[in-house]
């Protein structure tokens, strides 16, 4: 199956889902006008493969967001619990949560995440005030 | 406009802590231009970094709720027009917007503000997780988004987030249906 990459824009994520080697990234920040029509076809693609199956080779995800807006949260929401039914149907899924170090925000979000969809393997991952600009 | 009056106008926005003023229209490209900007202004006073993500984040919500909310106006396809300022006071920061809103949504709007400013920091976050969670909010034909807006404002919030809904019979708006809609937040 063939990648998905959408390069970042000032006000949406780097997306880049390498389905060959099973690891899908999200990166940047994330507040379009319209958070929906950006991020269903991504949806569409994430379950496409996930359906594909793949002999449950393991996956392995990076979301390292800086910011994103009320809109686009539910949708973030979203991917991971497609992922996460795919860890409860046997397919082990881990899932990097890159944060700056002091965004409380961003570290109770990971957390919330991770206690909801809890058949993924979750890894904060905290990142340096520098990265934060 | 005179210069003693544009002298007086820029020492009240002085006087009242404003870092960055902008009135006009709201595009997506507004919003990302104004977001940069603001940025910088941020770090050029110093503000910390948790101010300045606060700050940030509650300036999106506000703008896009210009974007997607302010009364279009009377012409077809016309832009949506609304006002923004963020202001220091003392050691907090405040975000303020304004714009026109058809008479329609006041009720509405109500309904969703006054709950917020009457709860506790930790029944906000209580709040944001059960309609963060809650599936049915696509049913919603007026919003545009995750129902999650007000709240994350208020989220960030270091107190109740104030509003305003002015209706102003003199003035241009008055009698077409239109009220003007205010709303701060203290980070």
């Amino acid at each position: 199956m063939q990648a998905l990459y959408i390069p970042a824009s000032n006000e949406t994520p780097e997306i880049h889902f390498d389905y060959a080697s099973h690891q899908l990234a999200i990166r940047g920040e994330s507040y379009p006008e319209n958070a929906m029509s950006f991020y269903a076809p991504v949806r569409a693609s994430l379950q496409s493969y996930l359906e594909a199956g793949h002999g449950g080779a393991p996956i392995r995800v990076e979301i390292a967001l800086r910011y994103f807006n009320s809109a686009s949260t539910k949708l973030i929401r979203a991917l991971v619990a497609m992922l996460n039914a795919t860890a409860v149907a046997g397919r082990k899924v881990i899932l990097d949560w890159h944060h700056d170090a002091e965004d409380d925000m961003m570290i109770e979000f990971g957390q919330d995440l991770s206690e909801e969809h809890n058949a993924i393997e979750f890894h904060a991952v905290a990142q340096a005030e520098a990265c934060a600009a | 406009m005179q210069l003693d009056v544009f002298n007086t106008f820029r020492c009240t926005a002085a006087d009242n802590g404003i870092l960055f003023y902008y009135t006009g229209e709201f595009s997506q490209n507004v919003v990302a231009a104004i977001g940069d900007t603001l940025r910088q202004r941020l770090e050029t006073v110093g503000a910390p970094q948790t101010a300045r993500r606060k700050v940030f984040s509650t300036f999106v919500e506000m703008a896009q709720n210009i974007l997607h909310y302010a009364h279009p106006g009377d012409a077809e396809g016309a832009p949506k027009e609304g006002a923004l300022a963020v202001g220091r006071d003392g050691e907090r920061f405040f975000v303020v917007c304004g714009n026109p809103i058809q008479l329609e949504h006041v009720p509405r709007l109500q309904e969703k503000l006054e709950p917020l400013r009457r709860m506790t920091v930790d029944e906000i976050k209580a709040a944001y997780r059960e309609q963060l969670r809650n599936e049915d909010h696509e049913a919603d034909g007026v919003s545009k988004g995750a129902g999650l807006g007000f709240l994350t404002v208020a989220r960030d919030a270091a107190s109740p987030i104030d509003y305003h809904i002015a209706f102003n019979p003199e003035n241009e708006h008055g009698s077409q249906g239109r009220a003007d809609f205010y709303l701060r937040a203290l980070i």
